[in-house]
């Protein structure tokens, strides 16, 4: 087996029965990698996080935390929640359904922005729920952008996005910055499975409106074993067809949040490795593994990315550089990576009315490379969240996606944990 | 941007208009620049230093 030691070792999770924070350890068996832990009261438990030991993922193993990593890293993005309330009643979803009568105003919300903002923290999702469910939406992201957020992305399953497209508009005219839209695959048996409906024909409603609205949209799947970790391929090729209205794919293998009367079983995950693997096959190698490097905002395990342009006829320029280890461990990564984020994800009105007229442009003249890579700059991007069972401290501690509800800041991961 | 009054420090020849290599982050890209044709020389003007090179830079920057 050529795992080796660096690889595993000790480090501390929760007991997904009581939450109590216990001793785990990564062990390595059959060339895959476990997360396993033994709560006194509740027995011992066992997740695989990590499936193959392919030379190519090294770079993911290379990080050692530093002895006094806080607690709590940088804020890269602060997720901030307007409603519990959705349209979709997703059997895989972890955000409870409720009602409005709980729901921020837009006036707390803009205390919220700004308390963010003054921190220095300019770059907000905003979530829910479906948080399409508020009419006033559009005010909210106004008050976002009034109170200095510079960079205001929406998540959403776009279903009203598609069907009232003077809403989208609204958006827009208040100054949102993009959408992530959930994005599980290119056929409605996917949709049915995941989402309890098939509305492959809303999702791609909405990439329409978006993209009259100029609004980029970055999809989002969630990775399912057995149901659309068949369709990856599929699914860039999708994206790579709508840039430029479509700015990328953030891969999302599923994690189970919330309290579950059994444990998931192994063969219901899939791991960062499984999803790499996933896109050079399933794109007959027009992405490469070596295209893609480790999170350098997050923890490296967290996920990964890939930095490409969309050149005419839908041809890849590759831009991802060289790995540098250090790059994940600086003062700075945070800072870096909501520029990097905010410049490919966000659409250029000027760009790509340039890239127009010059469109058999040769892609290695400067010139034309600046507006190639601003009007047809594309990513592809993991973030694979971690549950009760799979939780790692090591890499907690390195979450730079944080939600702020006005008064606490915590870890996506450990906020979602459970339902509660 | 052809500027016709500069001439190469060490040749003393006038530098000419010539599309040239750039490389930055293991990529490269072209642009028209003023070479010494004696001693291949180049001229950066400030403009295209702080303007495109900068931008360029800024683009292949890695989150």
């Amino acid at each position: 087996m050529r795992i080796d030691k660096t690889r595993l070792g000790k480090t501390q999770s929760v007991c997904p029965v009581c939450l109590a924070r216990i001793p785990a350890e990564r062990v390595a068996r059959g060339g895959d990698i476990f997360l396993e832990k033994t709560c006194a009261e509740h027995g011992s438990f066992s997740a695989v996080v990590w499936r193959g030991d392919d030379a190519q993922f090294d770079k993911w193993w290379s990080y050692s935390p530093p002895d006094n990593a806080p607690e709590l890293a940088a804020t890269c993005c602060a997720l901030v929640e307007v409603t519990s309330r959705c349209d979709l009643r997703c059997p895989v979803c972890f955000a409870g359904a409720g009602d409005a009568s709980t729901e921020p105003t837009v006036a707390e919300l803009y205390e919220i922005f700004k308390k963010l903002a003054d921190a220095g923290s300019t770059f907000v999702q905003i979530s829910g729920g479906e948080p399409t469910a508020r009419d006033d939406l559009p005010e909210i992201v106004a008050a976002a952008r009034r109170a200095g957020c510079e960079t205001v992305q929406l998540n959403s399953n776009g279903l009203r996005l598609g069907r009232e497209p003077e809403f989208t508009r609204a958006l827009a005219d208040a100054g949102l910055s993009f959408v992530f839209l959930q994005f599980d695959g290119v056929t409605d048996k996917t949709y049915e499975k995941l989402r309890g409906k098939p509305i492959l024909t809303e999702k791609t409603e909405a990439i329409r409106v978006c993209g009259e609205n100029f609004l980029g949209v970055t999809l989002v799947p969630t990775l399912v074993p057995g149901v659309n970790d068949g369709e990856i391929g599929d699914i860039i090729d999708f994206a790579v067809k709508h840039s430029p209205v479509v700015r990328g794919v953030h891969f999302q293998p599923i994690s189970y949040f919330g309290r579950y009367p059994t444990p998931p079983r192994d063969e219901d995950r899939i791991t960062l490795p499984e999803v790499l693997r996933g896109i050079e096959a399933q794109t007959a190698g027009k992405f490469k593994i070596k295209d893609f490097n480790p999170s350098a905002c997050d923890h490296p395990r967290c996920g990964f990315h890939g930095d490409f342009v969309v050149l005419p006829r839908g041809k890849i320029m590759k831009l991802t550089k060289k790995y540098n280890p250090d790059a994940c461990c600086g003062a700075d990564a945070h800072l870096k990576n909501r520029a990097f984020v905010a410049r490919r994800w966000t659409r250029s009105p000027d760009a790509e009315s340039a890239a127009q007229t010059e469109p058999a442009a040769d892609a290695r003249d400067m010139s034309a490379f600046l507006t190639r890579v601003k009007s047809h700059g594309f990513t592809i991007t993991a973030m694979t969240f971690q549950d009760a069972w799979t939780l790692d401290y090591e890499r907690l501690r390195r979450c730079s996606l944080h939600v702020f509800d006005g008064a606490s800041t915590v870890q996506f991961c450990a906020r979602y944990l459970t339902n509660a | 941007m052809a500027d016709a009054t500069w001439k190469c420090g060490k040749c003393g020849v006038p530098l000419e208009v010539k599309k040239t290599v750039f490389s930055y982050l293991d990529r490269s890209f072209t642009h028209d620049v003023e070479v010494c044709p004696k001693c291949g020389a180049v001229r950066i003007p400030k403009e295209l230093a702080e303007g495109r090179m900068a931008e360029v830079e800024e683009q292949l920057e890695d989150k």
